[in-house]
């Protein structure tokens, strides 16, 4: 399969890339951004996307790495590859729910080229990264010729392969504050493409033997990733047992309305949403250290995803 | 209109430079195949799933129908052909031979591309941490016992050596 014909420039720098974006809004064209084109370019071979142009920001010296300040903030600039987000061990000292999502996101070819930055841009309701980036409270930055604008991923985020990303601009950089321990992803994934039919994130914060914190977000359920709040809150101040947690693991689909497609129904992702809830919060208590909360795999069933795909 | 619809493509492949101009949309693995003439690279499933298109791109595997030439213009392609120095196999494909890791040897090229990989992440894999490496390659054939049990041998060849 070929995509549709189309126009390829590299962009050398981001000034560069806003310079080429700027172009082709002159001529009205339909200018998309290239980095990794792990999801772009399947979309183009369907002809599901047809651009005039592709602009091509991956390997953009300043648009590649992730640096760390004073105060424990991360800024993991856009075209950082999973792959080196992977293998990087100051992500992987900090953030343990982005590692366990790298795992097991899509597979290591895909890793070596998709970015975290193509991955929020591209808006995808079934990608891993934006449930560990929301419960992990990310905001974006997004670069225009007008400037610099940040937004919280939470409002960035806005339907099915659509964002806030606005004509002419850039997403250049995810930046992650400090994090507690106590955080875990958990997925249930469709066999053929890796995407999660549902996953969840868990972030918890403990202390004097209660939950002081906890946020919780989905995805591959709805239009786009979502913060369980109903969750989230029956769990504050709550102790971290293993009913506290069931509780509020069976109100991660409040006031959703699932999607549905040829693999999975909407009551079937819902269904997995709270299994997976429940799960990624006993790892996210387990990994803070409270210790209440034994593991609770009294009703697991075998579970496909994870056969031969055992965490190290 | 930013770019061009023809690109000239300069990349090594195999230790061998090459230059050609062709249309952007030009995937990786058809430049590969039909202007280089290296139809070791597979197009199996076309859609980023099946791992047969597997090289390696700077030393890294990816997968070559979801690259554009473009893209890798001024990198380095390693692909199949390439891995065999002066008339002997990689350790990786002779533990293929040895372990009978394949049956018809489509998904091969991408199989050995992959476990090179893996191994080069993880020199002491379990199987589980083998197959989780290949999630990104499949195979009709075999039922993958023969592939892991050769990924498993070429671990132990590259350890010692």
């Amino acid at each position: 399969m070929f995509p549709a014909g189309f126009s390829y420039a590299r962009a050398g720098s981001l000034a560069d890339a806003l310079s080429l974006l700027a172009d082709a809004a002159a001529s009205d064209e339909d200018a998309r951004l290239l980095a990794g084109g792990q999801s772009l370019l399947p979309m183009m071979k369907l002809r599901l996307a047809t651009p005039h142009s592709l602009i091509d920001i991956g390997g953009i010296p300043e648009l590649t790495g992730v640096t760390r300040d004073g105060a424990g903030t991360t800024t993991i600039k856009a075209v950082t590859t999973y792959r080196a987000l992977q293998h990087d061990p100051r992500v992987t000292a900090a953030f343990p729910a982005l590692t366990d999502a790298l795992a097991v996101l899509a597979d290591q070819q895909v890793r070596a080229r998709g970015t975290i930055g193509g991955c929020v841009a591209h808006g995808d309701p079934a990608a891993d990264l934006p449930a560990v980036l929301l419960a992990l409270t990310a905001t974006v930055t997004l670069a225009s010729r007008n400037g610099t604008r940040t937004a919280a991923l939470d409002d960035f985020l806005q339907g099915v392969f659509a964002t806030g990303l606005a004509p002419g601009e850039v997403l250049t950089a995810i930046t992650l504050p400090a994090a507690p321990p106590g955080q875990a992803y958990e997925k249930f994934e469709q066999p053929a493409s890796h995407l999660p039919l549902a996953g969840v994130c868990a972030v918890v914060t403990t202390g004097n033997g209660v939950i002081t914190s906890a946020k919780v977000a989905v995805t591959g359920v709805a239009g786009r990733a979502f913060r369980a709040l109903d969750t989230e809150r029956s769990l504050a101040s709550a102790q971290p047992t293993p009913a506290a947690i069931a509780t509020a693991a069976a109100r991660v689909g409040t006031g959703v309305r699932p999607l549905a497609d040829q693999h999975a129904s909407g009551p079937f992702r819902l269904h997995l949403a709270q299994v997976l809830a429940r799960r990624a919060l006993t790892r996210a208590v387990e990994r803070a250290g409270a210790g209440a909360a034994g593991p609770d795999r009294s009703d697991e069933y075998p579970d496909a995803s994870r056969t031969g795909r055992e965490r190290r | 209109m930013p770019g061009s619809r023809d690109v000239t493509v300069e990349v090594t492949v195999n230790g061998t430079p090459h230059s050609a101009e062709v249309p952007a949309r030009t995937l990786l693995v058809h430049f590969l195949r039909d202007r280089l003439g290296l139809t070791g690279t597979h197009v199996g499933c076309d859609t980023t799933q099946c791992g047969a298109c597997t090289v390696a791109l700077d030393g890294v595997a990816v997968k070559s129908c979801t690259i554009l030439a473009a893209q890798a213009s001024g990198h380095e392609v390693t692909t199949i052909e390439g891995l065999a120095q002066a008339g002997r196999l990689h350790p990786v494909q002779q533990a293929f031979w040895t372990e009978h890791g394949l049956q018809c040897g489509y998904c091969t090229p991408g199989m050995v591309l992959a476990v090179r990989q893996l191994l080069a992440d993880n020199p002491d894999p379990s199987d589980a941490e083998i197959r989780a490496g290949l999630a990104g390659n499949i195979c009709r054939c075999t039922g993958y016992q023969n592939i892991v049990a050769a990924a498993r041998a070429a671990a132990a060849r590259l350890r010692e050596a």
